[in-house]
C-alpha cells in the first residue's frame, strides 16, 4: 500500500487538460481543446464517489489523467499522496481502471487467457494467479464461461470480464468509467452488488456513469462536470434537498384533451414549471411545483371525467436534480 | 525477478502468436514473400541465359526480404490493433513498461518471420536444386543470429516510431522497401552507388545480412568478416540504446497527446 499522511486516497488541484491538433497540410493551424478546465476535488479513501456529466463534459480525460493514462496541461493530482507524475510506475501498481465498452480485450483468447495475461503485467505470482482468476471469475459470474473465447462473449459479459481484469492484482483504488453502460437491466443490477460489495471490502472507487439511478444508489459524494468544469458537489442527498424542494406532478392525456388541461394549468402560480411532451397520440405533462397539493386539487375534476387518463405525484429525483444542475449551469 | 521476466516473455509471445501470427494472413505473408521475390529472380535469371537464380541473394535473399516484411507488417499491424483494440492503454496503463512488451514481441514476430527463411532454404533445396556445401557454418550460424538481433534492435526502434502517434504507421509501411533496397536484400551491396552505401551504413540489417552473405559465399573467419560483425554488433546496439531513449519520449508524448486510443 502507497502511504499517505492524510485520509485521501485522489486529491487534485486546478486540473486542467487541453488537446492540441493540427490541421491543414502546407499552412499548418493548431486548434486546441480544452477537455478539463480547472478541476479541484478530493476523494477520502474507502469512499465511493460519482463524476456525472453529458457527453463531452470532460468525465473520461478526468478519470485518464488520474489513471495515469494522460500527463495534465497544468495542475497537480496526487493519489494517496504521491504526486501522480513523480510516481507514475509504483501508483500503477495500486491503481485499477476500465473504461467503458467491448475494448480492452483480446477477442481470440478465452476469458481465463486474458486475465493470466494481464496479471502478467501486474507481475502477480503465479501461484496466487490461478486462484485469483478462479475466485474473479466466480464474483462476476463467468466461471462457467472461463474458457470460451472472449469474441463469443455478450457486451455485459465483456463488461464483467473487464471488472475481474481490474481487480486481478487487488488495486486499493478503481477508476470505473460506465461500468454499466450496455448491460441490461439484471446485468446492471448485479454489477452495482458487486460494485457495493468492493466498496465494503474498503475499496476506494471512483465511478463515472450516465445513469442517474445507479450514481444517487451507489456514490458517497457526487461532482457534476460540463465544460470541462464541476459545476456541483456533494452527497447525492445534499444535492436533492439543497437544490430545491418542488415535487413533480405528471399526467397524461390525449391531445382531444390537452387545451381543457392548459386551460386548468393556466391557473397555476408563476413559478410552477410546465413542460409537455407528446408521445405517439399521447401527451405528458409534467409539473414542477412548490404546492403539489393544490396542483392536484385543480387537477382532480379532469381525471374524474376522463379528461385525463394518469394522474400522479413524485419526488424529485436524481436525475431532476442533475437535469436542473446543467441547464441552470450549476447548484 | 529473473522468473518474473521470463514468464511475462513467455506470456506476450504467447499471446503474440495467437492473435497475430496465426492467422492466415500472416502465415500467407511469410511464404508469400519469398515466393514472389524467388520467381521474380528466376525470371531475371532465365532473361540472362541462367537456368537457376543465384542462390545467395535471390533465394535466401527472398527469405530475407519475408522476415523484413513480416517484421514491418506484424509490427505495424500490433501496435495499430492494440490502440484499435483498446488494449494499448491498459499496457502503457500498467506497472510492466511498453518496452518489454514490445521487445518480446518484436522477437517473436522476428521468430516468426523466420518461416520465410525455412522455406528459402527448402525452395534452394527442392525447387533449385542447390546443395549447400562450401559454406562456412560457424560464420552462418553467428552471422545469422546477429542478423536477428539487428532485425529486433530495428523492430523495437520502429515499434517506438508506431506507437508515437496513430498516424505513423504510414510512415513505418514507407520505409519497407527502402531500406529493404538500401541494405542489399537481393544483390551485393557493393552495386549500389557510394553516397547509398553510406547511407546503409546506418541500418545493422545492411551489416548482419553483408556477413551472412559472406558466410554462405564460403568466406573463412577472417578479420574481415570478424570486424563487420563487430560493426554489425555496435550499429545494433546504438539502436538498441535509441530505441531505450525514444521509449521514454514516447511514454510522455502519447499520455500529452492523447493518442492511446483510436478515435
Amino acid at each position: 500500500m502507497l502511504t499517505s499522511t492524510n485520509d485521501r486516497a485522489i486529491e487534485t488541484h486546478s486540473l486542467v487538460k487541453t488537446f492540441h491538433t493540427k490541421h491543414g497540410f502546407l499552412t499548418r493551424t493548431t486548434r486546441s481543446t480544452e477537455a478539463v478546465r480547472g478541476i479541484t476535488f478530493h476523494v477520502n479513501k474507502g469512499e465511493l464517489f460519482g463524476l456525472l456529466g453529458p457527453n463531452g463534459a470532460g468525465k473520461t480525460t478526468t478519470v485518464k489523467m488520474l489513471s495515469t493514462l494522460l500527463i495534465p496541461t497544468s495542475g497537480s493530482i496526487h493519489i494517496f499522496g504521491q504526486d501522480i507524475l513523480q510516481h507514475t510506475r509504483d501508483i500503477r501498481k495500486h491503481i485499477g481502471f476500465t473504461f467503458g465498452g467491448a475494448h480492452g480485450l483480446y477477442g481470440r483468447l478465452t476469458a481465463i487467457e486474458n486475465l493470466r495475461y494481464f496479471a502478467e503485467l501486474y507481475a502477480l505470482p503465479p501461484r496466487e494467479t490461478h486462484n485469483r482468476i478462479r475466485e474473479l471469475l466466480e464474483l462476476v459470474g463467468l466461471r462457467d464461461r472461463g474458457n470460451d473465447r472472449v469474441e463469443t462473449y455478450s457486451s455485459g459479459m465483456q463488461q464483467r470480464l473487464h471488472l475481474a481484469r481490474v481487480l486481478l492484482h487487488d488495486p486499493e483504488l478503481i477508476f470505473l468509467d460506465e461500468p454499466t453502460v450496455g448491460i441490461d437491466p439484471v446485468g446492471a443490477r448485479e454489477l452495482r452488488s458487486t460494485i457495493k460489495l468492493l466498496k465494503n471490502q474498503g475499496k476506494t472507487i471512483l465511478l463515472t456513469t450516465h445513469y442517474m439511478a445507479e450514481a444517487d444508489e451507489l456514490c458517497d459524494r457526487l461532482a457534476i462536470i460540463n465544460h470541462g468544469q464541476i459545476i456541483a458537489m456533494d452527497s447525492p442527498s445534499s444535492l436533492k434537498s439543497k437544490l430545491t424542494s418542488d415535487a413533480f406532478v405528471e399526467l397524461k392525456t390525449s391531445g382531444e384533451n390537452l387545451p381543457s388541461v392548459k386551460n386548468v394549468l393556466a391557473q397555476l402560480d408563476p413559478d410552477s414549471e410546465v413542460t409537455y411532451n407528446q408521445h405517439a397520440f399521447v401527451w405528458e405533462v409534467n409539473i414542477r411545483t412548490r404546492q403539489p397539493g393544490v396542483v392536484m386539487e385543480l387537477l382532480a375534476p379532469l381525471l374524474s371525467s376522463n379528461l385525463i387518463q394518469t394522474l400522479g405525484v413524485r419526488n424529485q429525483t436524481m436525475e431532476d436534480v442533475y437535469v436542473s444542475i446543467i441547464q441552470n449551469g450549476g447548484a | 525477478m529473473i522468473g518474473n521476466f521470463l514468464r511475462l516473455g513467455i506470456r506476450q509471445m504467447n499471446v503474440q502468436l495467437r492473435m497475430r501470427v496465426l492467422s492466415l494472413w500472416s502465415l500467407a505473408l511469410f511464404f508469400t514473400q519469398p515466393a514472389i521475390f524467388s520467381a521474380i529472380g528466376m525470371l531475371l535469371a532465365r532473361a540472362v541465359g541462367n537456368t537457376r537464380p543465384d542462390l545467395v541473394y535471390t533465394v535466401l535473399g527472398a527469405g530475407i526480404m519475408g522476415m523484413w516484411s513480416g517484421l514491418v507488417f506484424t509490427s505495424t499491424y500490433d501496435i495499430r490493433a492494440d490502440r484499435r483494440e483498446g488494449t494499448l492503454e491498459l499496457i502503457v496503463g500498467s506497472p510492466t513498461p511498453l518496452r518489454r512488451v514490445v521487445g518480446f514481441r518484436s522477437l517473436l514476430n522476428i521468430l516468426a518471420g523466420s518461416t520465410s527463411m525455412l522455406a528459402a532454404v527448402a525452395a534452394a533445396l527442392f525447387i533449385f536444386d542447390y546443395s549447400f556445401s562450401g559454406i562456412n557454418i560457424p560464420g552462418v550460424v553467428i552471422s545469422f543470429s546477429l542478423l536477428l538481433l539487428a532485425l529486433w534492435c530495428m523492430g523495437i526502434f520502429l515499434a517506438n516510431i508506431l506507437a508515437w502517434s496513430r498516424l505513423s504507421g504510414t510512415f513505418v509501411d514507407l520505409l519497407e522497401m527502402p531500406i529493404a533496397l538500401l541494405c542489399g536484400f537481393m544483390y551485393p551491396i557493393s552495386v549500389l552507388p557510394a553516397w547509398m552505401q553510406q547511407i546503409s551504413a546506418v541500418f545493422p540489417i545492411r551489416w548482419g545480412l553483408e556477413t551472412l552473405q559472406d558466410a554462405l559465399k564460403g568466406s573463412l573467419i577472417d578479420s574481415a568478416l570478424v570486424n563487420k560483425w563487430l560493426i554489425a554488433l555496435g550499429v545494433s546496439f546504438v539502436y538498441y540504446l535509441l530505441a531505450r531513449w525514444f521509449d521514454r519520449k514516447v511514454h510522455d508524448h502519447i499520455r500529452i497527446t492523447g493518442e492511446l486510443h483510436s478515435i
